[in-house]
């Protein structure tokens, strides 16, 4: 198991970084040029050109589909660049927006006349980094590397261009051009493995890190490789612990290095002068949003004691000390069978339902009215799991309902004196 | 002169047809409800199905065309147990009482079906077959001797719906009846050397196919509809793979085939494309041929990973 586990993982990890060579210096190009969305835009014009492939017959993998993507792709490139002129009137924000749900909208028409069309919108979105291949791994790296080294022979120009704010200029769009047309095959090859949500991830956040830290382009990318990289690894490794899907947790795992950064940056590594002023901005802020929780909860609490209270309910799981307290010796008697009653019958269930799936190929054949009894069983058990379910929620209300005086009560006046302690506090300070 | 009285019989055996085939119209949420509508019906009715082929029923979305479609139809047969839950959105709007719950002709086809894996009468967000809504595994028009209760219900509908053809649906099914018992035994024969066979399942679509040809259906990759499985899902796949020893993978052609692919690069299991409905691989045309290519294409991959 230890085998596999590291087997799935080594790939995606290594194609993750790959991403994250490529993606953060492409990334920091587009901070540059305010142009964040551009890749969302870029990727959807690829998922759409891969879309009109799969309709028109060939596969996302083949040659043509991705002559199709690229096309599309690079005729969103062009379209990027031209958006560029008119920019100087309307942020070129706006522009890309509309080519991205443009793009977005074409794809749901063209799937639509393909059957299988929103599995396919589905892989695009979120992909499937977890099933790349070593073959896929080589020939990512043969391109990004001949890309990321085109790149380094032009990275003048290119960067005088996204500090450039006079965009007129025919020089100026022939590189913005070019770059968008190099983006375009970079998000063209990545969104097809890792969707478009993570390769969003790849381009931006360690891009955001780096330039959180350092504006010399060579130390944010360095900065940003450590960030992607170590945000990948935990996605990753994170993935295997919670038992989830490896891109969703990926993306949690880039946002959340992207705070502990911001958080390193504003009270670590920031100048003295600011760094405390940041630290006595995050606790007042802090405490202040922590205060107005906890007063907003206890309010709710004692206002409707029945509805749903994560914040009392994750109290009560760290503490122990839950709504049975203040239930009466016999309503806890009662929710304490219920609950015992509740398992008894999922137990029953799982035998029934065990008991059916090996007479599918063990011993004799279950007569079908055998069968029919058993999920009539099945069901019946099911219900009344539920009627013992209302009954533990039931019982949880009445003793909120006692609690509400006793925890909800201290909870919010605690959370509002706070909150008005620190804000008088702040204000005192000025 | 008996040239004309050849016409005129021919004339009139058409315009007869013609009639009868005008009286019934029968719309089926899915194509293998339609195949076996046809079976039934014969040439006595226009039967008309909603999915399309080859399209995945369980992430299906209705397009006014299909609101069109139910008007004017005489009997409407849905898979039911959740499985095609936006009927009841459609059927509202439409509202002709014949076709709506309880009318004359309207057929929930698991009615009256053994069903596997019964979870309870509502829905419930813990269920662990990975289907996101129903009540119990909708899949059962993969056992073959399901048919009987499903062409039974759309028997009844089609005679209410049109009394005066009761006798040629009922010699139209019972004809199918006793043709697909005569095929099911070649199907079970093919399958019974490889009795109790060890397999993994994509999607938990297999349950009533397994129990009819006594297959072993060990555990399934994707645990909850449309949600991609974790590395440790797969690490904990490929491990009981091994040690159980199995040799082949059931995919269908709409599921995503990369977490299939993994787990068969890493094992070395077969996967196999099976067709969970008429139309979704171009080989299943029609019910039998749905049970000819699953059984054949099964039948082969076993026999090949046995040698």
């Amino acid at each position: 198991m230890f085998e596999d586990v590291l087997a799935f993982a080594a790939l995606p990890l290594a194609a993750a970084i790959v991403f994250t060579g490529i993606h953060t210096w492409f990334g920091l190009q587009v901070l540059r040029r305010n142009v964040v969305f551009a890749d969302l835009a870029l990727a959807q014009m690829s998922a759409l050109g891969a879309t009109v492939a799969v309709v028109a017959g060939h596969a996302v993998q083949s040659i043509a589909g991705y002559a199709y993507a690229l096309i599309f792709t690079a005729v969103g490139a062009l379209l990027l660049t031209g958006s560029r002129g008119f920019a100087r009137s309307v942020r070129q924000e706006a522009f890309i927006g509309v080519l991205y749900v443009v793009a977005t909208a074409s794809t749901v028409l063209v799937v639509d006349r393909s059957p299988q069309g929103a599995e396919h919108v589905k892989k695009m979105l979120v992909g499937g980094i977890l099933s790349v291949t070593a073959d896929e791994l080589v020939k990512f790296i043969a391109l990004y590397g001949a890309i990321g080294a085109f790149h380094w022979l032009i990275r003048r120009p290119l960067l005088a261009a996204a500090d450039n704010p006079d965009s007129g200029t025919r020089q100026i769009a022939f590189w913005d051009l070019l770059f968008y047309l190099s983006f375009g095959v970079v998000v063209t090859s990545s969104v097809g493995t890792a969707g478009v949500l993570l390769v969003f991830c790849f381009l931006i956040v360690p891009a955001l890190v780096g330039s959180l830290f350092s504006s010399r382009i060579g130390m944010a990318l360095v900065i940003g490789w450590l960030a992607g990289t170590a945000a990948s690894a935990a996605g990753i490794f994170g993935s295997f612990l919670l038992d989830a899907p490896t891109g969703a947790v990926t993306v949690v795992a880039f946002a959340a290095v992207l705070v502990i950064a911001g958080a390193v940056r504003a009270f670590i590594t920031a100048p003295a002068k600011e760094r405390c002023r940041n630290r006595q901005l995050g606790f007042r802020v802090g405490g202040l949003l922590f205060c107005f929780v906890l007063g907003l909860s206890g309010t709710w609490v004692v206002i409707a004691p029945a509805g749903d209270h994560p914040l009392l309910a994750a109290i009560e799981m760290a503490t122990g000390f839950g709504p049975e307290r203040f239930m009466t010796s016999r309503e806890r008697a009662d929710y304490l069978e219920a609950g015992l009653i509740e398992h008894r019958h999922k137990g029953e269930i799982d035998r029934l339902y065990d008991r059916e799936r090996l007479s599918r190929w063990q011993g004799d054949e279950l007569a079908p009215d055998e069968v029919r009894r058993i999920g009539s069983m099945q069901q019946t058990l099911t219900e009344m799991g539920r009627g013992e379910r209302f009954v533990m929620d039931y019982l949880r209300t009445r003793g909120r309902e006692r609690e509400r005086w006793y925890v909800g009560l201290p909870l919010a006046t605690f959370g509002f004196i706070g909150a008005a302690a620190i804000a008088w506090r702040t204000r005192r300070a000025r | 002169m008996p040239c004309a009285t050849l016409a005129c019989i021919v004339a009139t055996f058409l315009a007869s047809s013609a009639a009868l085939a005008q009286k019934l119209r029968v719309v089926a949420t899915t194509s293998d409800l339609a195949s076996l509508a046809e079976a039934v019906t014969g040439d006595l009715a226009r039967v008309e199905t909603i999915i399309p082929p080859s399209a995945d029923p369980e992430a299906f979305e209705p397009r006014p065309s299909d609101l069109a479609r139910l008007k004017g139809a005489s009997v409407v047969v849905r898979v039911g147990l959740g499985y095609d839950h936006w009927l009841d959105k459609l059927l509202s709007l439409h509202g002709d009482a014949a076709v709506n719950r309880r009318g004359a002709g309207y057929v929930d086809a698991s009615f009256g079906i053994p069903l596997l894996e019964v979870k309870g009468s509502s829905v419930d967000p813990a269920n662990r077959d990975g289907h996101a809504h129903g009540l119990a595994n909708p899949h059962y028009w993969l056992d073959p001797v399901n048919a009987e209760i499903i062409t039974g219900g759309i028997a009844e509908a089609g005679i209410r719906a049109a009394p005066e053809m009761a006798e040629k649906i009922i010699a139209n099914r019972d004809g199918f009846l006793v043709w697909l018992k005569a095929r099911l035994t070649e199907w079970e024969q093919l399958l019974a050397p490889h009795r109790a066979a060890p397999l993994i399942a994509y999607h938990n679509t297999w349950p009533y196919f397994a129990r009819r040809f006594r297959l072993n259906i060990v555990d399934v990759i994707e645990n909850k509809a449309g949600v991609t499985p974790s590395p440790a899902r797969l690490a904990k796949l490929a491990a009981t793979i091994r040690e159980q020893k199995i040799r082949v993978i059931m995919h269908e052609p709409f599921e995503p085939e990369e977490a299939s692919q993994l787990l068969a690069r890493r094992t070395g299991a077969v996967v196999v494309t099976l067709a969970p409905s008429i139309g979704s691989v171009p080989a299943a045309t029609d019910y039998p041929t749905l049970f000819d290519y699953n059984v054949g294409t099964l039948a082969r991959a076993l026999s090949a990973a046995s040698n």
